[in-house]
């Protein structure tokens, strides 16, 4: 491509229509919660603004968080989103590899020093100099220190990026820490989820593309966009928490009428993010519509929380006396299991005994 | 193409369910809107999917706000749905992506809605493109045939 073409040039090569763009930005204004206006301003400035430079490098993660993007049920997010960045780098989706692939990332730094923007999956290892997980001889510490001092900013996708994640869960044995914890001296925006929904990974690169600068960002580093409210307050099951009906198991009544699931340990109302509104599988569903709660992924921590199903007021800390009082239940429920188990069981060799008495001539 | 409402795949499941009360709200919403457009010119959108709609909610809605004198298709990266609600003004838009599944859907309070104008950019290229066209003899001649 022209060293200078336009997003612009580039749809109307592809025989791209404006209506089509402004189709696209419609759903990212309209995900991204902007104001109605914008979606027109969005397709005009896109189509003028120049590609922009994206270095991706995957640390300590499990590639979900580029099956989000790339497997997205949404082509024109997937299409698009390739439209208006230059991907120069990233490991996965690459054809080169090697000394080649890694003389690529060197020639693309070069080429957009401070312009190109880094996107970073997966966590940065730190004990033992960083040891545990290494590309081409590299630690990925060494790797996010040389990259991150030439970028504009640093984008970092998935949970393990923005808050460690699973690798940074107790006992943590690798030392990871989140991107932020390396990299000081530039923004950091934390796109967070396990994996983080499509639309915000794009619908942020394409706002950086768009407006020339940072989306507005929360206390977490996270844009508003997509993270400005809870779960619990976009839920459609909302009203039934204002009313007080909730489900008490996953097969009761309530569960069966669609009420809140809050007692089920749903974190919604604690966790922030965009699965009530842009949802999963192509807008279809997210976990609370599919019956089960929300794990609040896309919260620090989420893996240390004390139980997905416990409910929020419970009191979820490690200390003895909580976790005596679970050993406690744990034992009581386990009693009452017993006494059940030992109840059917005997009801059951009645009704065989029964049925065998009942055969004998 | 079905002009009807449908639920465009944003819903699972029934589309009668718990009313809460918010079509209602939006209902009054649009009519706020709706006397600014006549006032003042002022165009709005309503994003349908940023609201906690219950199915019902939904329905609630479609049924309040009707259906008017126009209905159009497109076939744009996927196909989209545009029809003018009961009260002159209000538009439905409904977007679907290639694969089928539903992309967003807004009340759009507007003379026309904004997918249906043709871009400047566009007639300049479709006129470029004709130009050419026009300069160049058809492939196979049959008026004589």
């Amino acid at each position: 491509m022209p060293e200078r073409e336009t997003i612009g040039d580039v749809l109307a090569r592809r025989g791209v229509s404006r209506r089509a763009l402004l189709k696209y930005t419609s759903t990212l204004a309209s995900v991204m919660a902007l104001a109605p206006a914008a979606s027109r301003a969005m397709a005009d400035a896109l189509a003028k603004a120049h590609r922009q430079s994206v270095i991706w490098l995957s640390f300590q993660e499990c590639t979900g968080c580029t099956e989000s993007l790339t497997r997205s049920f949404n082509p024109n997010i997937g299409d698009l989103i390739f439209d208006v960045i230059s991907l120069d780098y990233h490991e996965t989706l690459q054809a080169a590899s090697g000394f080649a692939a890694e003389a690529a990332r060197e020639a693309a730094i070069a080429a957009n020093k401070g312009k190109f923007v880094l996107v970073v999956d997966g966590s940065v290892s730190t004990k033992d100099g960083g040891i545990y997980s290494t590309v081409a001889g590299k630690t990925n510490l060494q790797l996010l220190q040389e990259t991150a001092k030439d970028a504009l900013a640093v984008i970092a996708v998935g949970t393990c990026a923005s808050f460690g994640g699973l690798p940074h869960a107790d006992p943590n044995p690798t030392g990871a820490v989140p991107v932020s914890d390396i990299v000081k001296d530039k923004p950091v925006i934390n796109i967070p989820g396990c994996p983080p929904i499509a639309e915000a990974i794009a619908g942020t690169v394409a706002y950086i593309v768009t407006f020339g600068k940072l989306p507005d960002l929360d206390q977490r580093n996270r844009p508003r966009a997509f993270y400005g409210d809870a779960i619990h307050d976009r839920c459609y099951r909302r009203p039934f928490y204002d009313q007080g009906l909730f489900a008490a198991s996953f097969d009761d009544e309530g569960a069966r009428k669609g009420w809140c699931l809050y007692e089920l340990g749903c974190k919604g109302p604690v966790t922030y993010n965009a699965c009530a509104t842009i949802k999963w599988n192509g807008g279809v569903s997210y976990p609370i519509q599919s019956g089960h709660g929300c794990l609040g992924c896309s919260e620090p921590d989420f893996w240390d929380k004390g139980g997905f199903y416990k409910p929020l007021s419970t009191n979820t800390g490690n200390d003895a006396e909580i976790v005596g009082a679970a050993v406690a239940a744990g034992a009581a429920v386990g009693v009452a299991s017993a006494l059940i188990a030992r109840h059917r069981k005997r009801k059951a060799q009645t009704a065989k005994a029964a049925a065998k008495t009942e055969g004998q001539p | 193409m079905n002009a009807e409402p449908t639920d465009g795949g944003f819903r699972n499941g029934p589309l009668t369910g718990p009313l809460t009360g918010l079509a209602e709200a939006v209902f009054g919403e649009i009519a706020a809107r709706l006397q600014a457009l006549a006032d003042s010119g002022e165009e709005s959108v309503i994003d349908l999917r940023s609201l906690p709609l219950t199915p019902g909610d939904r329905r609630e809605l479609e049924e309040r706000l009707g259906h008017g004198e126009v209905c159009a298709g497109l076939d744009v990266g996927g196909l989209s749905e545009v029809w003018e609600c009961g009260y002159a003004g209000v538009w439905w838009v409904r977007h679907l992506g290639e694969d089928g599944m539903p992309r967003s859907e807004h009340i759009e309070i507007a003379a026309v809605p904004a997918i249906l104008v043709t871009h400047a950019g566009d007639i300049a290229s479709a006129a470029a493109r004709l130009q050419r066209d026009a300069a160049r003899p058809a492939k196979e001649d049959t008026r004589h045939a």
